[in-house]
């Protein structure tokens, strides 16, 4: 370890430290605003930190974790989120009962959990991260132990988790006694079967069930039973951020190290891979048809929405990469703000997220209400929104890979999706009950932090909708390294 | 010269059976030949010769599942601990310097759950108790 070594991993020093001190804090004096300060604080030297970090990078540290481009564009992106994620938790755990300080510790832990994941080269650090983030979800899911939803949620999670977690320290373990090497791109090497590099039955094996728990965490069909339920019982901001900081930092992860790069199509693994992002985009897109709470429409998308990546992941090319990350940003965008205009909404210590409780809202409250059809909008792939784009470039690269048949469940199932996106939209607009009695946030009281963070998060969204240049030529030259 | 293993144990042997004929002896000999006299005094259960009070079935939190933690953050701990003092000439100061460090931590850990009264048992009409009061309801209530 050299103190280049510590330079480089300084984001990450920095955010383990921040959930130390408010934890300390906590024990001190339990203060909310100043536990979601000291969050902020930490959040941003270590974004800060990492303009320092990228003056010694590409590096490798101990064996277990590389810093480069593509990890420090990873960090700085969930850092940013996380940042949100605290603006956010902020104004919703106002309302609530009960302790509010120890969110922000546990919410610090799991973003530390996702930049272990993202660096990691290693199974042992892969699989720390995976835990990191894990053990803290669990913990954040059933927040707020005193209601049934999110305890059931918790400890459908923490169940299914630590299954899950089996089942890859299993896989892992098979991987190992057939490779032996621990090291991501010596596995990876496997399955592009680099000369001498062949799998047997154990190394297969291994391969099925780290598949299932990766899939789990991705929560891509056949894996995805847990999300409707978590998403639907989790406080808002936790869903908030495991439909991002979770998902994203598995995603980039598997990116980097097992993005096909071409020689692995028609492959078994390859195979599985399309075969989950087809029953991914269409069981998602049918069963978010007919649900008639935001929370699981928005959960049952999200799986979609994973299936979407999944194309762009499997397809070849130097394209893949860029679009599965421009498509990897546009939506945590997007659903962070689509939660985020949720959790506003939902100020009273009982979260609204049935349907009709949206019901014309746009003449209460209609800059919400606007934002959050932007959010919508964009996750049906409308022009204009970082949806859109980020869909065609997935489409793009689908295509320049012949992906044909992906692609048609993509558009296929895509115009399934705009149905219950407008079918929300409709709601939004239509106009108010006679019986009108649930009275969302009253006029004006949207609080300072959130706003903010829902007005940045809107006008990435038709920045990077509107403007993909800048983003694009980023995303290319982080990803030059790899894939 | 002792030859054999029961030969080489029959010493052992031997001061078993005097120990058990002395203590027996000094028992049973008190016994039979003492006098007795029996009152209530004499029948309350001896503790360092203070008066008792109150019933020995009086009820008290164990909080398991908080000690089941601090348990666990001690025994991990340990666990690194035993490792580390075997290699710990080998890797020098680095090794120090990151055994402080975890250790730093783990007392983190323990200074936050101390403030939150995890250490404090009996926890009626006292400050520092009420959150881990709290807590225990709270685990009633849910379940």
């Amino acid at each position: 370890m050299t103190a280049s070594d510590l330079v480089a991993l300084s984001p990450l020093i920095l955010l383990s430290a921040t959930a130390l001190v408010v934890m300390l804090s906590i024990a001190i004096r339990r203060h909310h605003g100043a536990s979601a300060t000291l969050a902020l604080l930490g959040l941003a030297a270590s974004f800060a930190s990492l303009r320092w970090a990228a003056s010694v990078t590409p590096r490798q540290v101990t064996g277990l974790l590389l810093i480069d481009g593509y990890t420090l564009f990873y960090w700085g992106v969930l850092l940013a989120l996380a940042a949100a994620v605290v603006l956010l938790a902020y104004s919703y755990l106002e309302h609530q009962t009960g302790h509010q300080e120890e969110f922000y510790c546990l919410m610090l832990l799991a973003t530390a959990g996702g930049l272990v994941l993202v660096a990691s080269s290693h199974m042992a650090s892969l699989f720390l991260g995976f835990e990191i983030l894990s053990v803290s979800l669990y913990a954040l899911i059933a927040y707020l132990h005193l209601q049934r939803l999110p305890l059931e949620a918790g400890v459908k999670y923490l169940v299914l988790a630590a299954t899950s977690s089996a089942f890859l320290l299993f896989g892992m373990a098979l991987l190992y006694s057939e490779t032996g090497s621990m090291q991501l791109a010596t596995l990876a090497r496997f399955y592009m079967g680099a000369p001498n590099a062949a799998l047997g039955a154990a190394g297969w094996a291994g391969t099925v069930l780290m598949l299932t728990g990766i899939g789990f965490k991705l929560a891509v069909v056949p894996f995805h039973l847990w999300t409707p339920d978590v998403y639907q019982g989790a406080p808002l901001p936790t869903t908030a951020l495991v439909a991002t900081i979770s998902k994203g930092s598995v995603f980039a992860l598997l990116l980097r190290w097992f993005h096909p790069a071409g020689s692995l199509a028609g492959t078994p693994v390859w195979w599985a891979f399309v075969i989950m992002a087809a029953a991914s985009m269409l069981a998602g897109n049918l069963l978010a048809l007919r649900q008639n709470n935001v929370k699981r429409l928005l959960a049952y998308s999200s799986i979609a929405h994973m299936g979407y990546l999944m194309v762009a992941f499997v397809a070849a090319g130097p394209l893949a990469v860029q679009a599965a990350t421009y498509y990897l940003l546009a939506y945590v965008i997007t659903i962070l703000g689509a939660f985020g205009i949720m959790s506003v909404l939902c100020s009273g210590e009982e979260e609204c997220c049935e349907l009709e409780d949206y019901r014309g809202l746009f003449w209460q409250r209609p800059v919400l209400a606007a934002m959050f059809s932007a959010m919508l909008l964009s996750l049906a792939g409308i022009p204009l929104t970082a949806g859109f784009l980020g869909k065609f470039y997935v489409m793009a690269a689908g295509a320049s890979s012949a992906l044909w048949l992906l692609l048609f469940v993509l558009v296929a199932s895509s115009t399934i999706g705009l149905y219950y996106y407008l079918r929300v939209l409709v709601v939004l607009f239509s106009s108010l009950p006679e019986d009108h009695v649930k009275v969302m946030l009253p006029r004006g009281r949207v609080p300072a932090g959130a706003g903010f963070s829902l007005a940045v998060l809107v006008i990435l969204l038709f920045v990077f909708g509107l403007y993909p240049a800048p983003l694009w030529d980023l995303i290319r030259g982080i990803s030059a390294g790899i894939g | 010269m002792p030859t054999s293993a029961a030969e080489n144990y029959f010493p052992v042997l031997l001061q078993i059976l005097i120990a058990m004929a002395v203590a027996g002896g000094m028992v049973g000999g008190s016994f039979f030949l003492g006098h007795k006299v029996r009152n209530r005094i004499k029948d309350m259960p001896y503790e360092s010769g203070m008066v008792p009070t109150g019933d020995a079935r009086g009820r008290f939190s164990v909080k398991f599942y908080l000690v089941g933690m601090l348990f666990i953050l001690f025994d991990i701990e340990a666990i690194f601990l035993y490792p580390w003092v075997v290699v710990f000439h080998e890797l020098k100061m680095l090794a120090f310097i990151e055994m402080v460090l975890f250790i730093v931590f783990v007392l983190a850990g323990f200074f936050y759950i101390w403030k939150k009264g995890v250490l404090n048992w009996a926890a009626e009409g006292n400050d520092e108790g009420k959150d881990a009061v709290r807590i225990l309801s709270h685990d009633q209530h849910a379940a």
